[in-house]
């Protein structure tokens, strides 16, 4: 069983590891979201809280942390919030980042509209970017009886390195 | 830090975002404006729904400046901004 999630959360990681198409130059949005987002409303009586984690896996020599510990958001309403990366060595390093959220159950319900996760990303020596994430929570969330209690979600971005050849390891089962 | 995965729950299922990844903003032209929100943030205890005109600023500068692909402010979740600096306008 384990074997098989295993594979099948690899599979879904390593589909996503070749560089999007979508976003840059125009290309069109799947339509749906973007009507949802023009559409939907606020909960404004629903406040979460979401918390930032970052974390770099070992052989991955970068800084990387979140700006802001927390943000308070509701759901339907599109939120900002940033990481911070830095390449404190002396040749560009290229990284690749997944990410994750707790609780498992309210993760269908956290939209990244844009971020920077999925792609490669190079930093050159010395170099320290920011990292904007935009996003949303769905307004069904809030409708949700199994979310009732759910106040808290947590977002982590894991960066690793993107080398030729090289197997990304899968978050949570090394 | 410790995922929070254990052996026999569900297994989490990223999916990448809708419109992409940004490009990086390598020579920190938004810089100004992201600090802008921060500040907003700090300043009214991390509340996103205070902040919003600063997120939307920020995002402006990366669409003026190919950092991120031009989209309608309405279908970026700011509609409401919109109409509200209509409705100023109205009433000058």
């Amino acid at each position: 069983m384990m074997n098989l999630n295993k594979n099948l959360v690899f599979n879904i990681f390593y589909n996503n590891f070749f560089p999007q198409t979508t976003g840059l130059g125009g290309s069109p949005v799947a339509g749906h979201a973007s009507d949802q987002i023009e559409t939907m409303v606020p909960v404004k009586d629903r406040i979460i809280k979401v918390t930032f984690n970052a974390d770099v896996h070992a052989s991955l020599h970068w800084n990387f942390r979140p700006q802001q510990t927390e943000i308070y958001v509701v759901p339907g309403e599109t939120a900002l919030a940033f990481y911070k990366a830095k390449n404190p060595t002396d040749k560009p390093v290229i990284g690749i980042s997944t990410y994750n959220v707790v609780p498992f159950e309210a993760g269908q319900y956290f939209n990244k509209i844009q971020c920077f996760c999925f792609e490669e990303q190079r930093l050159n020596p010395q170099e320290e970017v920011d990292m904007p994430v935009f996003f949303f929570i769905d307004p069904e969330f809030a409708e949700d009886p199994k979310m009732a209690k759910v106040d808290v979600i947590t977002l982590s971005y894991t960066f690793f390195e993107a080398k030729e050849g090289h197997k990304l390891p899968v978050p949570g089962y090394n | 830090m410790s995922t929070a995965m254990n052996f026999g729950t569900k297994s989490f299922q990223p999916r990448p975002p809708e419109k992409g990844s940004f490009p990086l903003d390598h020579f920190g032209e938004c810089k100004a404006f992201k600090e802008k929100f921060m500040k907003c943030l700090r300043d009214n205890n991390f509340e996103n729904t205070l902040c919003r005109n600063e997120s939307k600023e920020y995002l402006e500068c990366r669409m003026e400046r190919q950092l991120m692909a031009q989209e309608s402010l309405e279908k970026l979740g700011f509609k409401d901004l919109m109409d509200e600096k209509s409705e100023a306008k109205k009433n000058l």
